[in-house]
């Protein structure tokens, strides 16, 4: 009992350091958003001098209020933080920062979590695999996935797009469904859920493709470690069936380092993968963030950070319980 | 051994990309519709990024679906910043100032109605130029003397201003926008304007709009239009080769790839100046050695632009003048051929020459200088503007052949505006707007006067003279152009403007910028061409857009 309690607690001083840390970084950043925004607005208006009216609302809106100073900016954040209001968005003004990452979340924790889940249990029954056939050909699989990985991502996809898409015709090039047979947006039907399917195929191919190698390795070296220790030479003499020391034995102690690494990958599925939603269009908040951050959208960007940090640290807690479960050494020393 | 080992390896990857490729080609049913047909929908991307904002404001001027502008809100007139030819009435019908430029009288169409049915008179237009950031300090009244009639009476003569005053301005409905007090926050997700087109149905991904039945020339030929948010160009290439879109305004290096097949044509207009943007008055607290005239047109002789048009714009973009007029449209307005083009070669005789004449000296290093030291001059560009960037490293290299040290660096976007605001930088590669009519004066007033700039340190509160240069001779005559309607006076100014910023330089011309637009004539027809440019086919430009669409018709 004492073990979660400490860590429940360990998780709210860290989730307090981590939202303080995510009101100080924008701020840090050089430029000025507000003399950003008021330069862009005079430009697109034609050279016209803008009315007071609307500097006085872009200053305010910005976050750059004047005569503020920063320890009331800290206590207004939390403020906002508290009753779920993130602020208003200048890149996308003025859509509320909120409901902008709650139409891009959803896309996103969909397509990257089932690509990370997808090659997560991949590598790992291929790595037990390998590790288990460790000295025949299937070794050669860890050099292949390897390079597969080492392959830089956005080129890969351009390669799946270029062959795949534009060449075979077989599959969509951009968006999370067809927008042309689709124009009303989202909607609650089979027709469209088959057409977010086919449309998360390529995204999905190429995050699996880039990323399984690291989970086949890990998982190859530790079942290879695993396999030398004395409890399965032991489940040998004793003349177990092969598969059952494989699974049983070694595999399911081979998996528990991964499984920390796994926990820590699923809390940056919210962070999207920037390069694939760029790539193929795809909503999602990788998007939203890299917007942000061109257009020093203080807002959003605090948003993003907000809802990724949050995420990891969820991850990270649920992982450590699960740990806490399996493992009972964890327990005892924490 | 080894041998057979590989070929297992090279076994395992046909296996595998073989099973790849078969789930692939079992999971993709759906996602043709690149074919003909008059009733689908027009598709076009004008440049937005997905998700797109559901905001048809069009005092939102960054943030609002490009539709906004021009198919469903309209201006007074139509300015075609193409040709030279006099505006075309969009809900306005003719114009006309006082002699004295102060008073304009608008006329506009009868019998006008918004898309929901009400009218639309002379009140609305009245109302609108009366309404929020389109009230104009210098404006005295408006009013609207019948229902036809608006009358405009200004402090101070606007001549110059009628494509700002009558071509964006977007004309608003009184019955609507008189109840909204807060014009930067509202989304006006369902706009009510008087443009062909009404706004269907929305999503982040894409919007469609319909035509308007209560268009004042009646619905236009196509019905439907999609305008879709794609993140990068090369999935819009990708797009366009596939038939999935008609309609572009994009960059593409290899167009003859996708014109091949003779369903999508191209068009390639280049307008606006790329310029290298100097801090130039010493007065205005610029530092470093381009406040010297004698350097900047050293650099104006030493850069190749032939070979930065190709290899940093493709090949696509065109010869950019130091008259800042554009030619041929501005033909009349250039005073001298001298100045229609930079020079497109180097010469670097001539810039040590000049250098030399102004006492500068070529130290041991090879570089020029002053007092035995060699100066150095800070270029910068937007990293990601690859177009900039290229042409930036080759400026460095051929200036550096001249003895001309021109440090080249990328800086992120957020870091690129804010100095140039401020004055805080020496170099900049800079795009310049061009006028939208045939006449530079707005250029002339925004880019050189110095009411539009400010010192160092401060920003520019009316027009962009980010190179704080300051010239009476240049105010006195940017004053003159504004206070007539009369050619010759016009012109006998413009040639003193342009005798000045030619010489100064504080704007280097390097290159006209391409803009490409790719449209399909195979299933609509109609588009202008290099004959017929009544309107630039660019998506992504207001109200332009909404013309070329109201010429189109699917083909049969």
């Amino acid at each position: 009992m004492v073990f979660y309690v400490r860590r429940i607690l360990f998780y709210v001083i860290t989730l307090w350091a981590a939202v303080s840390l995510n009101f100080l970084l924008p701020r840090l950043l050089p430029g000025d958003p507000a003399a950003i925004m008021l330069g862009k607005l005079r430009r697109a208006n034609g050279g016209r001098p803008l009315s007071e009216e609307t500097i006085r609302g872009i200053t305010s809106m910005l976050g750059a209020e004047k005569g503020m100073t920063f320890w009331d900016q800290y206590i207004a954040y939390w403020g906002r933080i508290l009753q779920g209001d993130l602020g208003i968005s200048s890149t996308r003004y003025p859509a509320p920062v909120i409901e902008l990452i709650g139409a891009a979340l959803p896309w996103t924790v969909i397509l990257v979590g089932v690509a990370t889940v997808l090659s997560f249990v991949l590598g790992i029954v291929a790595g037990a695999w390998v590790g288990w056939k460790r000295g025949t050909w299937v070794d050669h699989l860890v050099p292949a996935t390897t390079f597969l990985q080492s392959i830089p991502y956005f080129w890969l996809a351009l390669v799946l797009v270029a062959v795949l898409s534009v060449q075979l015709g077989v599959l969509p090039i951009i968006g999370g469904y067809d927008v042309f047979d689709f124009p009303g947006g989202p909607e609650w039907s089979w027709a469209f859920f088959g057409s977010t399917v086919v449309h998360a195929i390529l995204p999905a191919i190429t995050i699996v493709i880039s990323s399984v190698g690291g989970w086949l390795l890990g998982m190859r070296n530790m079942m290879v470690q695993t396999m030398s220790e004395d409890y399965v030479v032991t489940a040998e003499a004793k003349g177990l069936t092969p598969s059952r020391i494989r699974t049983r034995y070694a595999a399911r102690n081979a998996v528990i380092p991964s499984l920390a690494g796994f926990g820590i990958a699923l809390g940056f599925v919210v962070a999207g993968s920037i390069v694939t939603e760029q790539v193929f269009s795809y909503p999602g908040i990788g998007k939203l963030m890299i917007q942000s951050v061109q257009g020093l959208d203080y807002s959003l960007m605090q948003g993003v950070f907000l809802v990724i940090t949050l995420a990891v640290l969820a991850a990270n807690f649920l992982m450590e319980m699960i740990y806490g479960f399996i493992d009972p050494r964890v327990r005892h020393r924490g | 051994m080894a041998t057979s080992r590989r070929k297992r390896l090279g076994m395992m990857f046909a296996a595998g990309a073989a099973a790849l490729a078969l789930t692939l080609t079992g999971c993709a049913s759906n996602g043709e519709g690149g074919s003909g047909g008059s009733d689908r929908p027009l598709r076009v991307w004008s440049g937005s990024m997905t998700p797109i904002n559901n905001n048809f404001n069009p005092f939102s001027v960054d943030t609002a679906a490009h539709f906004t502008f021009g198919p469903i809100y309209e201006p007074l007139f139509f300015f075609n910043q193409l040709s030279a030819d006099p505006a075309t009435g969009l809900i306005g019908d003719k114009y006309e100032y006082s002699e004295d430029g102060t008073v304009l009288t608008i006329k506009i169409k009868a019998d006008q109605k918004w898309s929901d049915g009400t009218a639309l008179t002379a009140k609305d237009v009245a109302f609108t130029f009366g309404y929020g950031p389109n009230k104009d300090p210098e404006m005295v009244s408006v009013e609207a003397t019948d229902d036809t009639t608006v009358v405009l009476t200004y402090s101070v003569p606007k001549f110059t201003a009628a494509s700002l005053i009558l071509g964006s301005t977007w004309i608003i409905p009184e019955h609507i926008w008189k109840d909204i007090k807060d014009y930067t926050t509202e989304t006006n997700p369902k706009p009510v304007g008087s443009g062909p087109y009404v706004l269907k149905s929305f999503s982040d991904a894409a919007y469609t709009v319909e035509a308007n039945p209560e268009y004042r020339d009646g619905a236009p030929a196509v019905k439907t239009v999609q305008v879709i948010g794609i993140d990068s160009n090369q999935s819009s290439e990708d797009l366009l080769k596939t038939g999935k879109i008609d309609w572009v305004g994009q960059f593409i290096a290899n167009p003859d790839a996708i014109t091949k097949d003779g369903r999508i044509s191209t068009l390639n207009q280049q307008q606006d100046p790329t310029t290298m943007l100097t801090c130039s008055s010493v007065e205005l607290g610029c530092t470093g050695a381009q406040t010297d005239p004698a350097v900047r047109q050293a650099i104006n002789v030493a850069i190749d632009r032939s070979a930065i048009s190709d290899k940093a714009f493709a090949g696509l973009s065109g010869i950019a003048s130091p008259s800042f007029a554009l030619l041929p449209r501005d033909e009349k307005w250039l005073s001298s051929p001298d100045l229609a083009k930079s020079p497109q070669e180097p010469n670097i005789t001539e810039a040590d020459g000049i250098l030399e004449a102004a006492g500068y000296t070529k130290g041991s290093d090879g570089f020029y200088g002053k007092d035995g030291k060699s100066f150095e001059i800070d270029l910068f560009s937007p990293d990601g503007w690859t177009d900039y960037n290229d042409a930036a490293k080759l400026i460095s290299e051929q200036a550096a052949k001249a003895g001309i040290r021109i440090n080249n660096r990328t800086v992120s976007e957020a870091e690129y505006w804010t100095p140039l605001a401020n004055g805080n930088f020496q170099m900049a590669l800079y795009g310049v707007t061009q006028s939208l009519v045939a006449d530079p004066y707005s250029t002339y007033d925004r880019y050189f006067s110095t009411p539009a700039t400010a010192k160092v340190g401060e920003q520019p509160v009316k027009g962009v003279n980010y190179a704080r240069y300051s010239n009476p001779i240049v105010d006195a005559e940017v004053k003159v152009a504004a206070a007539t309607e009369d050619e010759a006076i016009k012109k006998d100014a413009y040639a003193k403007i342009q005798t000045e910023i030619a010489r100064d330089l504080p704007y280097i011309p390097v290159v006209l910028n391409a803009s490409q637009a790719f449209f399909n004539t195979k299933d609509y027809t109609g588009w202008p061409s290099e004959k017929d440019l009544y309107a630039a086919p660019l998506p992504y430009l207001s109200t332009a857009s909404a013309i070329v669409l109201t010429h189109l018709k699917p083909a049969k």
